[in-house]
């Protein structure tokens, strides 16, 4: 690993989302877009509600915590299509930059793209609506990780399947969170899904992490045995996604996609 | 003694399935020694991109060994390509960047030491300076070559690349690539040019491959490759005869073609003397005669066209 390969991909992708309004734009705009339905639909719950549980607290909670997971799938593989589009790929790989250090490079620009959302939502929510997200206490620690994570995974399935397939499957960058999210539960139990949806659910961390905020909320203990569920199987679905991506790139070497303009 | 810097071993490059896949690049082999200017012609689709892009590990082999530097590309990718650089009109860099950023990256990506101050000196050898803060998106073809090619030499690759440098460029700056190339070569460098300008081709390569349809037909000089071609063309100016000197040509199965008063009769060299003593037995007169020697084209031509080995 060298790391001033992995500087020079950060900083050209740092020139590169610099330089582009929507860019900048698609980091605040959306998550600020859903904080104020969900945190205005909050409030006025709060004010007919008797007897309420805080759902500025639930809802609020499930909008922020659902931004990591959102932003960790489309941040990596915006990325990655961009190179395609750009007809960038051949220049980058003709160089002695290997494949875990371009990797390392997008995850890196991708941490910090999050934390700027994450910072301006968290300022936003506490200055609009009164929410400390200090309040989640240690349990935020886990829980952005592990929808980090899970949203990782899922974006080098996706580069992986856009390496094969081009720009036919690019829809799939936008919206895998979408399809993800009745199954995960974010502003509903698990009881509230059908049967046949739970089995589903089941096989989701972002699942468990949805659970956990609302025993917390409700101020129940955080059953640390589903965070061990959540952690291994993002590290199960980790592993099959990174170790995808890397057959598909050798794929991709072979038929000679790298350098094919789709 | 010369080093061997690229060997290439029984090449073999087939895309697609076993039925129903085609063969880009057959069973080719060839070796580029150091400070060698070597050109890689044929027509489109012969598979000299394919080739191109197997040295540059973007594309994986079939079957066959490439040798960069005595190095494998299994062993030691990262060794080859610090030493490696390519410029094509086909690849584009980030359209949102400027050029001097993209460059800078590139630099980066290839830890060439005080980046600045190099992408400066090859900015101004290639006439990029005055468009260097540019986002690289409001480039025309011919600057975007020109950048192409700062980002080439960028690293003072050992082996360059290049894949039609002066497609879309002005005569002049296509003069001045033509020059650095060839002082880049004094520098020590070796270059593999693919290029469909045969008198540059001409002008800059020592040795030249030519593949078709996947397949090395031929390796030689420029002039070796020329002089395969045994037919000269010979051109007259007529004064008088023009329709006399056409029909004896075609009776003679030579092939001639004719514009005003110019006629061109492609002839084999020993059939030159008959030729001349045909017409003047015919009465025709000549203001002026010309004879062209074959020249590279004129091998490309028959080389493209026809299915035997040269």
């Amino acid at each position: 690993m060298n790391w001033s390969r992995v500087g020079a991909i950060m900083l050209k992708h740092w020139f590169d989302f610099r330089r582009d309004f929507f860019r900048i734009f698609d980091i605040f705009w959306w998550p600020t877009f859903q904080l104020f339905i969900w945190g205005l639909f909050s409030l006025y719950l709060n004010s007919v509600t008797a007897d309420r549980p805080n759902f500025v607290t639930i809802l609020l909670g499930g909008v922020i915590l659902w931004t990591f997971f959102d932003r960790a799938t489309r941040d990596i593989s915006r990325t990655f299509i961009e190179e395609i589009w750009n007809r960038n790929l051949p220049n980058i790989f003709s160089t002695p930059l290997t494949v875990t250090e371009y990797i390392v490079g997008v995850v890196g620009i991708a941490v910090v793209k999050l934390i700027m959302s994450a910072v301006f939502l968290f300022f936003l929510a506490r200055v609009f609506y009164a929410f400390e997200p200090l309040k989640l206490g240690w349990y935020l620690v886990p829980a952005t990780i592990g929808l980090t994570f899970a949203g990782w995974s899922l974006s080098f399935f996706i580069q992986a399947i856009i390496l094969r397939y081009g720009h036919t499957v690019e829809v799939f960058i936008w919206a895998i969170a979408v399809l993800v999210e009745p199954f995960s539960c974010v502003f509903y139990p698990l009881s509230a899904l059908p049967v046949w949806a739970q089995r589903i659910a089941l096989f989701l961390p972002t699942t468990y992490i949805f659970e956990n905020l609302r025993r917390m909320v409700f101020g129940q203990s955080i059953r640390v045995e589903d965070i061990a569920v959540s952690f291994g199987l993002n590290m199960v679905y980790g592993v099959l996604s990174i170790w995808f991506f890397y057959r598909t790139f050798r794929y991709a070497k072979k038929e000679g996609l790298l350098v094919k303009y789709y | 003694m010369e080093q061997t810097l690229v060997t290439v071993d029984h090449l073999t490059k087939r895309f697609g399935p076993p039925v129903g896949g085609f063969t880009a690049v057959r069973d080719i082999s060839f070796s580029v020694h150091e400070g060698e200017i070597v050109g890689l012609l044929g027509p489109n689709g012969a598979g000299k991109t394919t080739t191109i892009f197997m040295l540059l590990d973007l594309i994986t082999p079939t079957s066959g060994d490439i040798r960069i530097f005595g190095l494998s590309y299994q062993t030691d990718r990262e060794a080859i390509l610090q030493h490696l650089n390519y410029s094509s009109t086909y690849v584009e860099m980030s359209p949102q960047l400027t050029v001097y950023e993209n460059l800078f990256v590139v630099a980066k990506l290839y830890r060439v030491i005080d980046p600045k101050q190099k992408i400066q000196e090859y900015a101004e050898k290639f006439g990029v300076t005055e468009f260097i803060r540019w986002p690289t998106r409001k480039l025309s073809a011919g600057q975007k070559t020109r950048v192409s090619l700062v980002k080439a030499f960028v690293n003072e690759p050992r082996l360059l690349l290049l894949d039609e440098p002066t497609a879309s460029l002005d005569p002049d700056i296509a003069l001045y690539v033509r020059k650095e190339i060839l002082e880049a070569r004094k520098r020590g460098m070796t270059v593999l040019i693919t290029s469909h300008n045969m008198a540059e081709v001409e002008e800059v390569c020592d040795q030249v491959l030519f593949i078709h349809r996947g397949k090395l037909i031929a390796r030689d000089t420029p002039e070796g490759l020329a002089s395969r071609v045994r037919k000269v063309h010979v051109n007259l100016m007529m004064k008088d005869g023009q329709k006399r000197t056409l029909a004896f040509a075609k009776k003679a199965g030579f092939r001639a073609t004719h514009q005003e008063r110019f006629v061109t009769i492609d002839v084999d060299e020993e059939d030159i003397a008959y030729l001349l003593a045909s017409l003047a037995d015919l009465g025709v007169s000549y203001k002026s005669i010309a004879i062209d020697k074959p020249t590279l084209e004129d091998f490309f031509v028959q080389a493209s066209t026809k299915r035997s080995h040269l």
